[in-house]
């Protein structure tokens, strides 16, 4: 089953997913806990980062792993909104790189987890 | 050559978290490395979220960034040194710290610091030292200084200046009791007055201080001690207040409490207050001499009252001459005085009753329609150990009756009881 960032039903479907499942996805994805720890991180994140998920799950996302995020762009609505689904054109820094991504930002109270989805973009389309 | 997996992936995690956003660019502003912090602190500032290019990714610190890298010539060295700027969105507030490195061939190196806290302690050690200044250079009748732990003043401020005249060369680097005068200061004081702040954290004391001009005032001083972060004292605060107002005041009321408004001798209270204290068990056994004004009441009657008010005060006045500050002068009532001799024996305490006499005798007084010579008559009793104050005075009353009895002008010693 393939889905895309921009899927209405992206949390259900996610929530619904093993850790396998998730690698499969063309797009990166990194599910946390309602406190910002990571449960699991996609191979295509893990690509694009060069970090592995062996490295990640475990660390709090916004201050550990990618402080990039640690906002009020991005940290601070995880935190703030209980349902969240934004798309946001960002810029991370994968390997020191300056790269042009869109993030997807998920939140709800009917989902366990909460989900950061990562996808490039093209520098100044869409 | 490729590095070690897990090495790569470490030194990448390793540089993902590093807290001090860095940025490496050319001389025409295109960004060829960032890491995630520098992202973090410049993204939200950036309306197009645009950053391939330092200088626009920058502007909102530094407007004029592209002008002052391209400006600086050397190959290497510090374009920009730790500029502090005021980054706030309204979501939060930041202060950042931008330092510009030109690294080697043409490249330069933005190094990034987060210092909202920073900037917040230093906004506020800079308000309270503002406050501090205002304090000293406004308050009057205050002087507010601080002394290191051996009691040496260590800054002066305008307020030493309006409480005493001072100056900054009077006063620095010297122990502060040098503001007190020698003769009402023990040399110390000032030790003691600093280890007991020490020990109970604040201490008050009153004296009279010297000013600038060698002239003295009253002040109230509150010490402080001062700790540092371990709660050790390193120095003390001093707050010292110009009383000499209500001293005055306290004085003027003390002595209205105490004395007898015509002639200035104590009145009656206080004299029976010093001879209670005076016949206390431990101390010598004092005199007391009772002095009657002989044929006052013609005095009164042939020269009018004023008159016999100047000779009650006359007689004061010669008696105060003749015996010193060591033996209270009382106006026990109308025209009797009242004298208490610390521990003389009966012959000293006799000769001095003469004294009085013959003094007295012997100097007339000065008054409009001519002198007048007036005689007193005296009656001396020793007192015996144990004697209440009233029975001893009994005595001597009974002694200067005889003395009128006897032709007036003359002393009567007191029989024991």
């Amino acid at each position: 089953m393939s889905i895309s960032l921009a899927e209405p039903q992206a949390i259900g479907l996610l929530s619904a997913m093993s850790d396998a499942e998730l690698d499969t996805l063309p797009f990166g994805v990194v599910a946390m806990s309602s406190d910002g720890v990571v449960v699991a991180y996609n191979r295509a994140e893990s690509d694009l980062s060069r970090l592995t998920s062996a490295r990640v799950v475990g660390r709090h996302f916004f201050r550990d792993v990618a402080p990039c995020t640690n906002n009020f762009m991005i940290a601070r609505r995880f935190e703030t909104e209980a349902e969240l689904d934004a798309t946001l054109d960002y810029v991370f820094t994968l390997r020191m790189a300056p790269t042009p991504v869109r993030l997807r930002m998920l939140r709800s109270a009917t989902a366990p987890l909460m989900y950061l989805l990562v996808e490039r973009r093209r520098p100044g389309g869409s | 050559m490729e590095a070690e997996p897990d090495a790569l992936e470490a030194m990448t995690d390793f540089l993902y978290i590093i807290p001090v956003g860095l940025i490496q660019f050319r001389m025409d502003g295109a960004i060829l490395l960032a890491n995630p912090l520098a992202v973090q602190l410049l993204l939200p500032l950036i309306p197009n979220n645009d950053f391939t290019d330092a200088f626009s990714a920058l502007a909102p610190l530094v407007p004029d960034l592209a002008r002052r890298v391209q400006a600086f010539i050397p190959t290497a060295g510090l374009v920009l040194d730790h500029l502090r700027c005021d980054a706030g969105t309204s979501a939060e507030p930041r202060t950042l710290s931008l330092t510009v490195h030109r690294t080697h061939g043409g490249l330069n190196l933005a190094v990034l610091e987060d210092v909202t806290r920073l900037a917040g302690q230093e906004r506020q050690l800079e308000a309270d030292r503002l406050r501090f200044r205002a304090i000293f250079e406004h308050v009057r009748d205050y002087a507010i200084f601080t002394v290191d732990v051996q009691g040496r003043i260590d800054g002066w401020n305008p307020s030493l200046r309006r409480f005493g005249g001072w100056s900054a060369a009077d006063v620095v680097g010297k122990p502060f009791d040098l503001f007190f005068p020698p003769e009402h200061h023990h040399p110390a004081e000032l030790n003691e007055l600093l280890s007991l702040t020490t020990r109970i954290g604040s201490a008050e004391i009153e004296g009279w201080r010297f000013r600038e001009d060698g002239t003295v005032f009253w002040a109230n001083s509150v010490v402080t001690a001062l700790p540092d972060s371990d709660g050790a004292v390193r120095g003390f605060v001093v707050v010292s207040r110009d009383m000499t107002v209500r001293k005055r005041m306290e004085e003027d009321l003390r002595r209205l409490a105490t004395t007898d408004p015509l002639t200035g001798a104590f009145n009656r209270r206080s004299g029976l207050a010093r001879l209670t204290e005076a016949l206390l068990p431990g101390a010598a056994s004092p005199a007391v001499i009772m002095l009657d004004v002989d044929h006052f009441k013609s005095i009164n009657d042939k020269h009018g009252h004023a008159m016999g008010d100047l000779v009650l005060c006359s007689i004061v006045v010669a008696c105060r001459l003749l015996l010193g500050e060591g033996v209270p002068v009382v106006r026990w009532g109308g025209e009797e005085f009242l004298f208490i001799l610390p521990g003389t024996g009966i012959e000293a305490a006799r000769a001095t009753g003469e004294r009085i006499r013959t003094t007295l005798a012997a100097t007339p007084v000065e008054a409009a329609s001519g002198e007048i010579r007036v005689t007193v008559s005296l009656g001396l009793a020793m007192a015996m150990p144990g004697e209440a104050p009233e029975a001893l005075i009994n005595r001597a009353d009974a002694a200067l009756y005889v003395a009128k009895r006897g032709g007036r002008n003359r002393v009567e010693l007191a029989p024991e009881a």
